[in-house]
């Protein structure tokens, strides 16, 4: 068990900047998951954890040892990849075993430590089993098998169940916290896949061109995005962004599209919103997300001429539950989440009623959140 | 002015060389990286510059052989063939021994790296330490390993099943009417070592043969603790039939003892060899061994890394060889 420290780690590669003054507190036992685009610097931060990628600049403590110069063997940590190579000429015991067995560990802890493994890992039963006996989600846990038996402080894993198919994957990703929960120690995980970090995290790292953007647990991260990146990253469909002015109007503020909509900001949001005052009259951007926005035709809650606005329906997904409807509206698409009785068809022009309470505003020039 | 690979990777905001790999569809970028840059290269219509192609390929039809301890049991046999193989393809191959080193290791990996070498094939050493890792990570993934195990990525690999050797010796023996076989191996904490014990113990199991650990006699892996283990055995009750020596030098200094006691081989104890060198041809009488495919196990390794090299798919990234009974005339009664 331990924690890891990242201080002011940068990692160059030649002129480019792989990652960029991350600071980081990874507390002992957490699972922490590392979440961006392809290219911002995740698993080139989870490798300098490994020890596999030199720090430019910085420090990085795994406990309270500062491990910059410590070979990744003295480290104490298991990496768990995608592509993970299954012996097929040898079972599962074996193939969790071999790497204790190559550094001589004494036969009766490779005993141990496998069968603890198997108990954990449910597959006491299998093994005396060759891969090719194994289905996918079981070879995919003798993997995690070989990295819980090296009995690490701490697990890297670096989008472990990106080769599975999305039905295993669903299944995996709970199986992997579960497994956090019975082992009781510090996991960092990397993905691009946002529903799989909101699913799995204890809290969620937004990294964009190597600069971390937002560290919050799942709901904080959904419900108050620091910036437009993370609003746009986190959530299925992503949230919606329409470009306005905010205006004043008898003591009230406003958004206002242009003569496409105009939003009435809440007041108690205004409120706590001091700053607000200083974008009056300037260009904001209007945040919304899908589900927040209603077919108005069937909502039960007031619509008024400052909580709805009329948008035109390019294509309509039913998805059983709730339907997902492609708007437009000026130049802007966008998506809604309605309810499965909404009767939209492809060009109508719709109501819809925005969850007021719940609407983001943005700095259009800088892109951070106003509230 | 035309996109470079350069202008590429910077939009893209992913190495040049991801970019590289992406538009030459080779290994080692994820699908949606993949996908990100191709998207960049239709919008703007970029055409890769042969000449600089070429280039920066810097082909060198240079292999690169990493061998842990050249002096490895039947190290020569391999590396002629890989040799032989890459010399057909138009490659040659140069040794580079690390004695164990790491830091030697990772100078020659190095070379890999900085495309010095098109390839390198990583021979023993039995585990993959973390700087093959960090290359199979990180570069084109040009690396192959022989009898070399990867804990945790995927590396094309090309290896024998020991405990089947171990199996196929036992068995060879039961087969002859034989019960009481004596094991006589290097240190059990030796991987291979163990991988034979597993074998013999699988196929007492599958004849339904009690183990018994007094017959298994561990000692180090030379001519003198071959010798040794035999006067080891004599002391053990009840004598045994038959033995597996897991290794050459055990082999000659076994059969030296039974006969320095005056025993026949096989008449007294049939013997059961692995290894089909030369010294165990020059044993008397004539010994049965369980032989490695020395020679596949060297053409196959050169043979990945030359795909590898040319883009042209491994259909079995992990390939495990089976090792081959030779029947002579000292097992048989």
């Amino acid at each position: 068990m331990a924690s890891v420290t990242l201080t002011n780690v940068t990692k160059r590669f030649d002129e480019v900047v792989a990652v960029d003054n991350v600071n980081l507190e990874i507390k002992d036992k957490e699972f922490l998951v590392l979440v961006g685009p392809s290219g911002c610097g995740k698993s080139t931060t989870l490798r300098m954890v490994a020890g596999l990628e030199e720090i430019t600049s910085g420090n990085i403590e795994i406990g309270k040892r500062i491990v910059n110069d410590v070979p990744p063997k003295d480290r104490d940590i298991a990496m768990v990849f995608q592509n993970y190579a299954l012996y097929p000429h040898m079972d599962v015991y074996n193939n969790m075993a071999f790497g204790l067995k190559l550094r001589k560990f004494p036969k009766d802890e490779i005993d141990r430590r496998v069968k603890e493994a198997a108990q954990i890992l449910e597959i006491e039963q299998l093994l005396d089993r060759r891969p090719k006996q194994l289905s996918g989600g079981q070879r995919q846990r003798v993997a995690l098998g070989r990295a819980i038996v090296r009995e690490p402080k701490v697990f890297l894993m670096d989008e472990p169940l990106s080769n599975l198919d999305a039905k295993l994957r669903v299944q995996m990703r709970t199986e992997i916290s579960k497994l956090h929960d019975k082992l009781q120690t510090t996991v960092i995980y990397v993905t691009h896949d946002q529903t799989e970090a909101m699913t799995m995290g204890d809290r969620i790292v937004v990294l964009r061109d190597g600069v971390i953007q937002q560290v919050a647990d799942p709901l904080n991260l959904y419900n108050q995005p620091n910036n437009m990146f993370v609003a746009g990253f986190i959530g299925t469909p992503p949230m919606n962004f329409l470009d306005a002015t905010l205006v004043e109007d008898g003591g009230k503020y406003f958004l206002d599209g242009a003569g496409s909509f105009k939003i009435a900001i809440p007041e108690d949001l205004a409120k706590k919103t001091p700053e607000l005052k200083e974008y009056l009259g300037r260009g904001v951007v209007f945040g919304v997300r899908p589900e927040d926005l209603s077919d108005a035709s069937l909502a039960e809650k007031e619509v008024t001429e400052y909580n709805s606005f009329m948008a035109g329906v390019e294509v309509v997904e039913p998805m059983g539950s709730e339907i997902y409807l492609y708007l437009t509206l000026d130049d802007h698409s966008m998506i809604a989440r309605v309810e499965p009785n909404s009767t939209a068809k492809v060009g109508d022009n719709v109501k819809l009623r925005v969850e007021t309470e719940k609407i983001h505003v943005f700095d259009a020039e800088t892109e951070e959140i106003i509230f | 002015m035309p996109l470079t690979l350069k202008d590429i990777a910077k939009i893209a905001g992913v190495a040049e060389s991801t970019v590289s790999r992406a538009i030459n569809n080779k290994p080692g970028v994820g699908a949606q990286t993949r996908e990100k840059i191709m998207e960049i290269v239709r919008e703007h219509n970029y055409q890769p510059n042969q000449l600089a192609q070429g280039l920066a390929k810097r082909e060198t039809h240079l292999l690169a052989l990493i061998v842990a301890d050249l002096t490895g049991p039947g190290y020569s046999e391999i590396i002629k063939s890989m040799e032989k193989t890459a010399n057909q393809a138009g490659y040659q191959l140069i040794i580079c021994n690390t004695d164990n080193n790491l830091a030697k290791e990772k100078t020659y990996l190095n070379l890999v790296g900085q495309h010095r070498v098109d390839g390198a094939i990583i021979l023993g050493g039995t585990l993959a330490n973390n700087n093959i890792m960090k290359l199979a990570l990180n570069q084109d993934e040009l690396l192959v390993l022989v009898n070399c195990l990867a804990e945790e990525v995927l590396i094309p690999t090309v290896l024998v099943d020991n405990a089947r050797g171990g199996y196929l010796a036992t068995v060879h023996l039961l087969e002859q009417g034989l019960e009481k076989i004596a094991l006589v191996m290097g240190p059990a904490n030796d991987f291979l070592e163990s991988e034979k014990l597993n074998g013999y113990q699988q196929a007492l199991a599958d004849y339904n043969i009690p183990f018994r650990e007094q017959l298994i006699i561990k000692t180090n892996l030379s001519r003198e603790g071959g010798y040794n283990a035999f006067f080891r055995v004599m002391k053990i009750d009840e004598l045994p039939d038959g033995f597996f020596v897991t290794n050459d030098l055990l082999a000659i200094g076994l059969t030296e003892a039974i006969k320095m006691g005056g025993y026949l081989i096989p008449g007294d104890f049939a013997v059961v060899g692995y290894g089909d060198s030369i010294i165990s041809a020059v044993i008397n009488p004539a010994l049965t061994v369980v032989a490695e495919p020395l020679q596949q196990l060297g053409r196959l390794a050169a043979e990945y890394i030359i795909k590898l090299i040319n883009d042209q798919a491994i259909e079995e990234v992990i390939r495990v060889l089976e090792p081959e009974l030779i029947i002579r005339e000292s097992s048989s009664p």
